[in-house]
């Protein structure tokens, strides 16, 4: 009975079945919202997006039979290391969208290394500093490519 | 034939120290644009124009014409090395590139890429050079109704790319063709899924899109796995000189691949509108579908190097073709080059093939010579580079995620791209994690568009007759073959262990 119980919610709880569920929910909204164009405008959408509802339904059922015979599944599993390295790309991505490359980029890249891999002192240092050339000296200067400055620092300059 | 001007160019730039000059400089400037996320390169032609700027025009187009000829040489290396590509059309070679580093054969893979790139340049423009009286008519021929079947087509490959399950492959192709309508509808000018968004009106961008689906994922599968990109010690690594020229043996053992994918992908460059960035799947796609060991790739087989990578330089000879003689640019890198060449005194038209044909055989041997210096140039360094995947993982992914965030934001200068990068990153992961195959995202995105314009054309010159015109039937033909071919060559290999077995 406990099996039976477990078994169902590992095929709920499990990463395949939400990765297969959130695809086919991608492809019904996408088919749903694709209702309230013009008609020209949904024909292809509706052509691409109903098959997908369909393949998405069969490949969540598949994914759920699978699932429910499973005892463990490792690669289910979502890691601290994994959610280590989530945290890190959405710390980049709004350390940028704040503050931009210039300012954010080398400080990201001495926080991974100094903080997040326990790296030395020197090495985060230099890695910062040729993030830093590599940006504002090639980039911005070499190539005079203006990069993006930072929705914040745009906001305080304004 | 004009034997003596198709000749007489090649001794003006071999003859010419000035020429030659010129020539040993575009390729290094090229490769770097190509080879650094970001850049690419259109803006290295951008901002090359103001130093060819008063040159004469023979001198000019010349070192132009090198460079972008080898922009793509250029952007395999982060392909292979970092699963970062330089350019759009860098991102096929990933899927096998990819693993062959993290196979500790990452000087092979570079050896292979430079090898393909060299000969693929020198084939498609080889080929050009050979056909081209016979093939500005059937060029000409294609219609809105072979346009569309031979992007279905395209995207037919995506079964042949879909590893052990068909309907995941088939699934992401779809999600891939429904992100190319996120964009103002072509025919009444409505949004659709813009959420009255200004950035996504022209669309998806595909540079995000592969940095997304590819960059992202890889730098969190190095960082929860440690170590570095190569998962093989130094020792039992093939990273040196012999990996390399091993490589470069790999694309003459495997030459009647290479010379496939180089006419293919030549013959696609030469159709306008088609986009270059499609040649390199379509050929990856073929080296799949003929390989007889098809399991392997995407698992680190050469085959699947060579394939983009002959394709991704072909292409730019055949798109010469249209942009010379038609002014219609084959490529987005040929659109800016067409401006350039205009700027020079070049004028591209049907009017070039009548009164200027020497600057066109210039420039079909300069786009040759150029990947030849390349590749002599670019395999002596594969070995260094090759190290480059030892690096650790700790040190390498923080300057990536830079490069990769760099890279989506320099591709329309759009912060907004920043978002899509982190959002498809996330799925590029979860989709990787779960034994997704992602490269048919991105052939369903860059094919989207061109099947669902070129549909409606057709649908409003012929209706559904446009299904029965004769080239429309050949490119049916093609697709149920191929197909077909596929289900065969499926059962087959389920028969197969069965029978074995039985034996």
């Amino acid at each position: 009975m406990d099996r039976g119980i477990n078994m169902q919610v590992n095929a709920v709880l499990n990463g395949r079945v939400a990765t297969a569920f959130v695809m086919m929910l991608i492809f019904v909204t996408m088919s749903l919202m694709a209702l309230g164009f013009p008609d020209k405008a949904r024909l292809m959408p509706l052509m691409v997006g109903i098959p997908g509802s369909v393949l998405g339904l069969i490949q969540l059922i598949n994914e759920i039979r699978h699932s429910a015979y499973e005892t463990t599944d490792d690669a289910a599993e979502f890691s601290k290391a994994e959610r280590s390295m989530f945290v890190w790309i959405f710390l980049y991505f709004f350390g940028i969208l704040g503050f931009g490359f210039i300012y954010a980029a080398p400080i990201l890249v001495f926080a991974f290394l100094f903080i997040g891999r326990k790296e030395s002192l020197p090495v985060s240092l230099i890695s910062a500093v040729a993030t830093w050339a590599v940006l504002f000296g090639f980039f911005e200067n070499g190539f005079e490519i203006p990069l993006f400055t930072g929705l914040l620092v745009q906001s305080i300059i304004a | 034939m004009d034997l003596s001007g198709i000749f007489g160019a090649l001794l003006e730039i071999v003859g010419s120290p000035y020429h030659l000059f010129l020539l040993l400089i575009a390729v290094p400037i090229g490769m770097f644009f190509g080879a650094i996320p970001g850049l690419g390169g259109k803006l290295g032609i951008v901002l090359a124009i103001p130093f060819v700027f008063g040159m004469d025009a023979t001198a000019g187009a010349l070192f132009l014409i090198a460079m972008h000829a080898v922009v793509h040489t250029g952007g395999s290396v982060p392909s292979i090395l970092f699963g970062v590509p330089g350019t759009g059309p860098d991102a096929a070679t990933i899927v096998d590139g990819l693993p062959m580093t993290r196979k500790g054969e990452a000087g092979r893979a570079l050896g292979a890429a430079f090898g393909a790139s060299g000969f693929g340049g020198v084939i498609g423009g080889l080929f050009i050079l050979a056909v081209l009286p016979l093939l500005r008519p059937v060029v000409l021929a294609f219609s809105p109704a072979e346009f569309f079947l031979l992007a279905i087509f395209g995207i037919t490959f995506i079964a042949m790319l879909s590893g052990d399950s068909l309907v995941k492959g088939l699934m992401v192709g779809c999600l891939g063709l429904m992100m190319a309508f996120v964009t103002l509808d072509p025919q009444t000018g409505a949004q659709r899924y813009t959420f009255d968004l200004l950035f996504l009106w022209d669309g998806i961008d595909i540079i995000t899109t592969v940095l997304g689906m590819f960059a992202i994922p890889e730098m969190i599968a190095l960082g929860v796995a440690g170590g570095s990109m190569s998962q093989v010690d130094k020792e039992g690594a093939r990273y040196g000189m012999a990996g390399v020229l091993q490589g470069l043996g790999d694309v003459f053992r495997h030459w009647w691949l290479s010379m496939r994918t180089s006419v293919i992908g030549a013959f696609i460059g030469m159709i306008p509108g088609l986009g270059g960035d499609a040649a390199s799947w379509i050929c990856y796609g073929h080296a799949v579908q003929s390989s007889k060991t098809p399991e392997r790739f995407g698992k680190g087989a050469v085959e699947g190097v060579i394939a983009p990578e002959t394709a991704n330089n072909s292409k730019e000879g055949g798109s010469l073709l249209p942009t010379l003689f038609f002014a219609v640019p084959g490529s987005s890198g040929m659109a800016i080059l067409l401006g350039a060449f205009v700027m020079l005194g070049v004028q591209p038209g049907p009017g070039l093939a009548l009164n200027d044909m020497d600057i066109v055989w210039i420039l079909i041997w300069g786009l040759m010579l150029a990947n030849i210096v390349a590749v002599i140039m670019f395999v002596l360094a594969a070995p260094t580079l090759g190290y480059l995947s030892y690096v650790r993982g700790n040190l390498l992914i923080p300057f990536v995620l830079t490069l990769t965030f760099l890279g989506a934001y320099l591709s329309h200068r759009a912060w907004e791209n920043m978002v899509l990068l982190v959002i498809l990153g996330t799925l590029g992961y979860f989709l990787k994690k779960y034994g997704w195959p992602r490269p048919p995202f991105v052939i369903g995105l860059i094919l989207g568009t061109i099947a669902e314009d070129s549909f409606h054309k057709a649908m409003a010159l012929w209706g559904p007759g446009f299904l029965l015109r004769p080239g429309a039937l050949i490119m049916l033909g093609l697709i149920v073959f191929s197909i077909g071919f596929y289900v065969w060559r499926t059962i087959k290999a389920k028969d197969g262990p069965g029978d074995q077995h039985a034996g």
